[in-house]
C-alpha cells in the first residue's frame, strides 16, 4: 500500500507551526514578542534549505535537475538561432561525411560473411599455375582435377567447396515466357551445408546432386525478392538456365549473395557437366568443358577447416596432394619447372573486397576524419565565441549565487542538445549517401549502416558533446562574479580576441584545409585524367550487348552469328556491326603465349611473352574506329575455308616483330593447332580497361577458330546508339526465343565501369574538400570577424589616438596573415605526405604535382584573407567614438 | 547535530544518533515537532542541540519508513502542530538500536578505561 504523498506545503505548515511553538515558549520564558520571534527563526536555520531537501527527498534529484537543465539549454539556444543552426548543420555534415564513409568501410572491410563460423574458412589460393594451363586468375583458380583430389582427402579441409559463374556477367535465364539476364553459379553439394548458409525455404544441394549434376537450382533470398515477388509457390517451378530447365528447390538466407564482394548472385546450381552449361559462359575447347579440362584452371575453392585443425597444419596436409593434383592431365612436369603452392586467404569477409577498396576507403576515412576535425574545432570555437560573449551573463549567474557546477551542467546540457541534433541528422544524411555511394561503386551488397556504425557514431559524438562542454568552460569561469559589476564589454571581452586557444585552433584548420585540398585535388586531377584517357577508338555512338545462345556445333554456331551479324545490319540507322569474343572495358581478357612465325619469341627485355587475344568478326576495327595502320580489317570473306588470318596491333609488331614489315608473317596458340597470317597492323587502343597501357596483342578472325560460344555484338550507330535497342531485340528473339540481351549499354558507359572506383573516389573526394573548404571558410571567418569584433574598442582607440585606417587593417591583416602563413608551412608539408600515400591511386598525376598545390595554397590564402579583410575593413571604418561607447 | 559555537558544554551529535535519540523520545509519548527538539535539548542537560532543519527531515524520514506515524492536532496552548508517535516498527527498531548503542557505549568505556599497556618494546 502506498501512503499518500506528503505534500511541501504541509512540511511548509509544519514549519510554521513550529516557529509558532518555538516562539510562544520563548515567550513564556519572558522574551519579547519581537525578540521571541527572530530566536525562534534563528534556531531553525534556513527553512528554505529545509524545504529545498524534503522537495528533493523522494526525488530522483539527477532527473529533475536534468529536465530544468535541458529546457533552460533550449531556451538559451533558441535565442540564438543563427548559432545553433550553424552549429547543428556544421556538425551534421563532418559527422554525416565520417558516419557514410565508415558504415561504407564497415560494410565493405569489417563485415564478416553471413555464414557460420566464417573465421573457419578460407578460401584457396596458389602460386602461379603450372605451365600449360589457361586461368581465370593466376592465383586463384584451380583445375575440376584439383578441386576433386582436394576434396577427397579427408584431413586438414572438410569441406572444399567450388564455385564458379556461369557467365563472366550475365546469364541466360528464362521463368515463363521472357528471357532475361541473370548472375548465377555454380557450386558444390556441400556448398550451402558446408558455409553454413540456412535455407528458410525449401533445400540446398546435397552430396549427391553434385554427383548426378542435378537439374536443381536455389535463388538468392534478393533475387526471389526482387523478381518473383517472394512467391513461395516459385518452389517445384522450373528456370531455364541457358535453355536447360532447372527446379527451384529452395530460397537462399536473407543477406547471402555469394561468398565474392562487389556482385550479387542471383541463383545457384550444382556442378553440372555439360557443354551449354559450361564454367564462366566458354564455349567447349576442342569439345572439352571445365569437368574434363585439366589444363583450364577456372574454379574458384572455399573450404573450412576441419576440426580442430590450424591453417598451419592444413596447408601442410594438403601442399602434397595439390602439388601432384596440379600436374594431373599436363604431361610431365618441365625440367627444374616449380611446384605451384597452395596458400590460404582469410574468408571473413568478401573475396576481393580487401584488395579492390582498403587502401581508397582507409584514404577516404582520413579525409572525412579531418572533416570532422575541422567541423568540431568550428563548432568549438563558435561555442567558444559565443561564451564568451555571454561571460558577463556567466559573471552575474555566478554573482547571484549560481555554483560553477551549475553553470558546467549548463554548458554541458547546451552541448548535449547541439550534439543530439546534430547526430539525428547526420545519421539521415549518411543513410542516403551510403545508398547514393552504392550506386555509384556498383556494389550491389547493402552498405547501409548497422549497429556497429551506431556504436561508432555515437561514441564519436559523445566525446563531441564532451568536448563542445569543456571548451567553453575555461572562459565561462575566467569571469569572475566581480566582472558583473564591470559596465564595459571592451574591458570584459579584451582578451579573448587574442586568445592562444583561438589561434592554434585557426593555423591548425588551415593546416588542414590545405591537406584536404591538395588531396582533393590531386584525385580530381586523376579523374579528369582518366576520363579524357584516348582509348584509341571512336566510342561514341557504338552500342554493345551479349548474346549466349545454346550451339550445337561449331558450324551451326558460326551460321547462327553470320546470319545475327546480316539480320542486325539490315536494321535502319546501322552504319556496321561486328562481333567480339571478350568485352571492350569489361577486365575481361584471355592471355597467353603465342607462337611468332612457328616458334615462341623471346618477351622483349626478358619480360612476360604473353599476348591478349580477341575474337573477333568482319568490319571489327572499322566498326570500333580503330584505325589500321597497314593491311587490313577483317571481312566477311574470312570464312573457315579461306586462308588463316590475324591482325596485331603496334606493341605486338614493336616487340615480338621488331624492324621488319609484319604483313605476311604469322602467329598462332602455343599448341600449334592453327597458323595466322598477319593480314593488318592496328593502332594500340584501349582494351580491358581505361587505364591500362599497351600490351601485344592479336585477334583472331571468330569464324576461323574451331572454338565458339556466347559473343558480344557491336554496333555503330548514327544518332543515340541505343535506340536500336528494342529492335536489335526483335531479330535476337526470333532467331532463339531463349536469348535475352546481356547487358545491353553504350560502349562508353562500358568503358567507364572501368574507372567508376576511381571516379566515385575522386568525386567523393572532391565532395569532401569542397565541403571542408565551406567549413573552413566559414570558420575562419566566422573565428577571425569574432577576433576582430573584440578588438572593436582597442581599433577606436588606436583611432582616436590618430591611426589611420590603413594602418588598423593592415594590423589586422597582419596578424591573419601571420596564423595563414603558420598554417601552411604544417598543411604543404603534410599535404605531401598525404600525396605520397595517395600515389597508388593517382593517374597521370605526380604527388608533388604543383597545380594541386598552388591552387590549394591560393585558396586557402584567398579564403583567410576575405574572412580577415572583410570584418578589419568595417572595424576601421566606425566611428572612433562610437567604437569606445560599443555598450 | 551542530553545536552553538557560544556554549562550550553542548557536544555535536554523533552521525546518526539524531534517529534514535527522537525514537527514545516519541517512547515517551506523542509529541510534536518542537516538542521533540525541547526534550532532547532539555534531557541531554542542554548537552545536545537539535538543528531544526534536520529534525524534521529526520522526523519526515523515520515516517517514511513507518517507524513512526503522524497527524495533525492541537498543542497544550491551542496551536496547530503535527503529533508524532512511535508505531510498533520503530518500538522494535528502538529496542534493537538502544542495545546497539549500550554495546558500543561500553567497549568504549573498556577502552578508555584501560590500564593494560603495551608490553616489551618499550623499555
Amino acid at each position: 500500500m502506498l501512503k499518500r504523498k506528503r505534500s511541501a506545503q504541509d512540511f511548509a505548515d509544519e514549519i510554521k507551526a513550529h516557529l509558532e511553538l518555538e516562539s510562544d515558549e520563548l515567550k513564556s520564558e519572558g522574551l519579547s514578542e519581537e525578540a521571541a520571534h527572530w530566536q525562534a527563526r534563528r534556531a531553525f536555520g534556513n527553512v528554505r534549505l529545509a524545504q529545498e531537501r524534503f522537495y528533493l527527498k523522494d526525488r530522483w534529484a539527477f532527473l529533475d535537475q536534468t529536465v530544468r537543465d535541458f529546457r533552460f539549454a533550449f531556451r538559451s539556444l533558441r535565442q540564438s538561432p543563427g548559432f545553433a543552426v550553424t552549429a547543428i548543420l556544421t556538425l551534421a555534415l563532418g559527422m554525416g561525411a565520417n558516419t557514410a564513409v565508415f558504415s561504407v568501410m564497415n560494410a565493405v572491410l569489417l563485415r564478416s560473411l553471413p555464414v557460420n563460423h566464417p573465421e573457419r574458412l578460407v578460401f584457396l589460393e596458389t602460386s602461379d599455375a603450372p605451365r600449360g594451363t589457361g586461368t581465370i586468375d593466376t592465383h586463384e583458380t584451380f583445375s575440376y582435377p584439383v578441386y576433386e583430389a582436394l576434396r577427397n582427402q579427408k584431413s586438414g579441409l572438410s569441406p572444399v567447396m567450388a564455385y564458379v559463374p556461369l557467365s563472366a556477367s550475365k546469364v541466360a535465364v528464362r521463368y515463363g515466357a521472357e528471357p532475361e539476364g541473370a548472375e548465377g553459379e555454380m557450386v558444390s553439394g556441400t556448398f550451402f551445408s558446408g558455409l553454413g548458409v540456412d535455407l528458410p525455404l525449401g533445400r540446398g544441394f546435397s552430396r549427391q546432386d553434385e554427383t548426378d549434376h542435378a537439374p536443381l537450382a536455389v535463388l538468392s533470398y534478393n533475387y526471389w525478392t526482387r523478381r518473383f515477388a517472394r512467391d513461395p509457390a516459385v518452389l517445384g517451378k522450373t528456370l531455364f538456365v541457358n535453355g536447360v530447365p532447372m527446379t527451384i528447390v529452395g530460397i537462399s538466407a536473407e543477406g547471402f549473395e555469394g561468398v565474392d564482394g562487389g556482385h550479387s548472385t542471383d541463383f545457384w546450381i550444382p556442378l553440372q557437366n555439360r557443354p551449354e552449361l559450361n564454367a564462366w559462359g566458354n564455349p567447349p575447347n576442342n569439345g572439352k568443358i571445365y569437368t574434363t579440362d585439366p589444363t583450364w584452371w577456372c574454379l574458384r575453392l572455399i573450404a573450412r577447416l576441419a576440426p580442430g585443425a590450424s591453417r598451419e597444419q592444413a596447408v601442410a596436409q594438403l601442399q602434397p596432394v595439390f602439388q601432384q593434383a596440379a600436374f594431373i592431365g599436363l604431361g610431365i612436369k618441365m625440367q627444374g619447372e616449380k611446384p605451384p603452392v597452395l596458400s590460404f586467404a582469410a574468408a571473413k569477409n568478401f573475396y576481393g573486397f580487401e584488395d579492390m577498396y582498403a587502401k581508397p576507403l582507409h584514404i577516404l576515412m582520413a579525409m572525412v576524419g579531418l572533416v570532422l576535425l575541422i567541423a568540431l574545432t568550428n563548432v568549438v570555437m563558435l561555442l567558444m565565441a559565443r561564451n564568451a560573449t555571454r561571460q558577463r551573463e556567466f559573471s552575474l549567474r555566478l554573482a547571484l549565487g549560481a555554483g560553477r557546477g551549475t553553470l558546467f551542467r549548463l554548458l554541458l546540457m547546451e552541448s548535449f542538445l547541439l550534439v543530439t541534433a546534430g547526430g539525428a541528422l547526420a545519421w539521415a544524411f549518411a543513410l542516403g549517401a551510403t545508398r547514393i555511394l552504392g550506386q555509384w561503386a556498383q556494389i550491389e551488397s547493402s552498405l547501409a549502416p548497422d549497429g556497429t556504425v551506431l556504436l561508432f557514431t555515437l561514441g564519436v559524438l559523445a566525446l563531441a558533446g564532451l568536448l563542445f562542454g569543456l571548451a567553453p568552460m575555461r572562459v565561462a569561469l575566467a569571469g569572475k562574479p566581480e566582472l558583473a559589476l564591470k559596465t564595459s564589454a571592451a574591458t570584459s571581452n579584451a582578451d579573448a580576441g587574442k586568445s592562444r586557444t583561438g589561434r592554434i585552433i585557426v593555423t591548425l584548420q588551415i593546416a588542414m584545409c590545405v591537406v584536404l585540398l591538395v588531396g582533393g585535388g590531386l584525385l580530381i586531377r586523376t579523374m579528369r585524367n582518366l576520363e579524357n584517357t584516348p582509348l584509341g577508338m571512336k566510342v561514341d555512338g557504338l552500342v554493345v550487348f551479349g548474346v549466349s545462345p545454346t550451339i550445337p556445333s561449331v558450324p551451326e554456331g558460326r551460321i547462327f552469328y553470320m546470319n545475327l551479324i546480316n539480320k542486325l545490319r539490315m536494321l535502319p540507322g546501322v552504319e556496321s556491326v561486328t562481333i567480339m569474343n571478350s568485352r571492350l572495358g569489361s577486365w575481361g581478357s584471355n592471355n597467353s603465349a603465342m607462337l611468332v612465325d612457328h616458334r615462341l619469341p623471346e618477351g622483349a627485355s626478358g619480360g612476360s611473352n604473353a599476348v591478349r587475344w580477341n575474337l573477333a568478326g568482319p568490319d571489327f576495327f572499322t566498326t570500333l574506329g580503330v584505325p589500321v595502320l597497314s593491311g587490313r580489317d577483317f571481312a566477311d570473306s574470312d570464312t573457315a575455308s579461306s586462308p588463316f588470318v590475324g591482325i596485331i596491333n603496334e606493341e605486338f609488331a614493336k616487340q615480338f616483330l621488331p624492324n621488319v614489315n609484319p604483313l605476311g608473317h604469322t602467329f598462332g596458340p602455343d599448341n600449334g593447332v592453327a597458323t595466322m597470317t598477319i593480314v593488318g597492323v592496328v593502332k594500340d587502343h584501349k582494351f580491358r580497361s581505361i587505364d591500362e597501357s599497351p600490351i601485344p596483342m592479336a585477334w583472331y578472325m571468330y569464324a576461323q577458330i574451331p572454338v565458339i560460344g556466347s559473343m558480344n555484338v557491336e554496333m555503330r550507330l548514327h544518332g543515340d546508339p541505343l535506340t536500336i535497342l528494342p529492335s536489335a531485340r526483335k531479330v535476337v528473339q526470333q532467331m532463339d526465343p531463349n536469348l535475352p540481351l546481356i547487358k545491353p549499354m553504350t560502349q562508353r558507359a562500358q568503358f567507364d565501369t572501368t574507372i567508376s572506383q576511381q571516379i566515385m573516389f575522386a568525386r567523393l573526394a572532391g565532395c569532401f574538400g569542397i565541403l571542408a573548404i565551406v567549413l573552413v571558410a566559414t570558420g575562419l571567418y566566422g573565428s577571425l570577424a569574432y577576433r576582430v569584433s573584440m578588438r572593436t574598442a582597442e581599433i577606436g582607440v588606436r583611432m582616436a589616438v590618430g591611426a589611420r585606417r590603413g594602418q588598423v587593417v593592415w594590423m589586422i591583416l597582419q596578424d591573419s596573415l601571420v596564423l595563414t602563413a603558420i598554417g601552411m608551412a604544417i598543411g604543404v608539408p603534410l599535404a605531401m605526405l598525404v600525396g605520397h600515400a595517395l600515389a597508388a591511386s593517382l593517374y597521370g598525376v605526380k604527388p608533388l604535382d604543383t597545380v594541386s598545390y598552388v591552387l590549394a595554397v591560393v585558396g586557402v590564402a584567398v579564403v583567410a584573407l576575405v574572412a580577415s579583410a572583410v570584418p578589419a575593413g568595417r572595424a576601421a571604418s566606425v566611428n572612433p567614438l562610437t567604437a569606445l561607447r560599443i555598450d | 547535530m551542530t553545536t552553538q559555537e557560544s556554549n562550550d558544554d553542548r557536544v555535536a551529535l554523533l552521525q546518526g544518533t539524531l534517529d534514535l535519540l527522537i525514537l527514545k523520545t516519541l517512547a515517551l509519548g506523542s509529541c510534536h515537532g518542537q516538542g521533540v527538539a525541547r526534550l532532547i535539548q532539555r534531557n541531554s542537560e542542554e548537552a545536545f542541540f537539535v538543528d531544526h532543519g534536520s529534525l524534521y527531515l529526520a522526523l519526515q524520514r523515520l515516517e517514511d519508513k513507518n517507524w513512526i506515524s503522524a497527524k495533525w492536532g492541537v498543542s497544550e496552548n491551542n496551536r496547530k502542530a503535527r503529533f508524532y508517535s512511535l508505531t510498533p516498527a520503530g518500538r522494535e527498531q528502538l529496542a534493537e538500536k538502544v542495545g546497539e548503542w549500550r554495546r558500543l557505549a561500553r567497549a568504549m568505556g573498556l577502552v578508555l578505561n584501560s590500564s593494560v599497556g603495551p608490553t616489551g618494546e618499550e623499555a
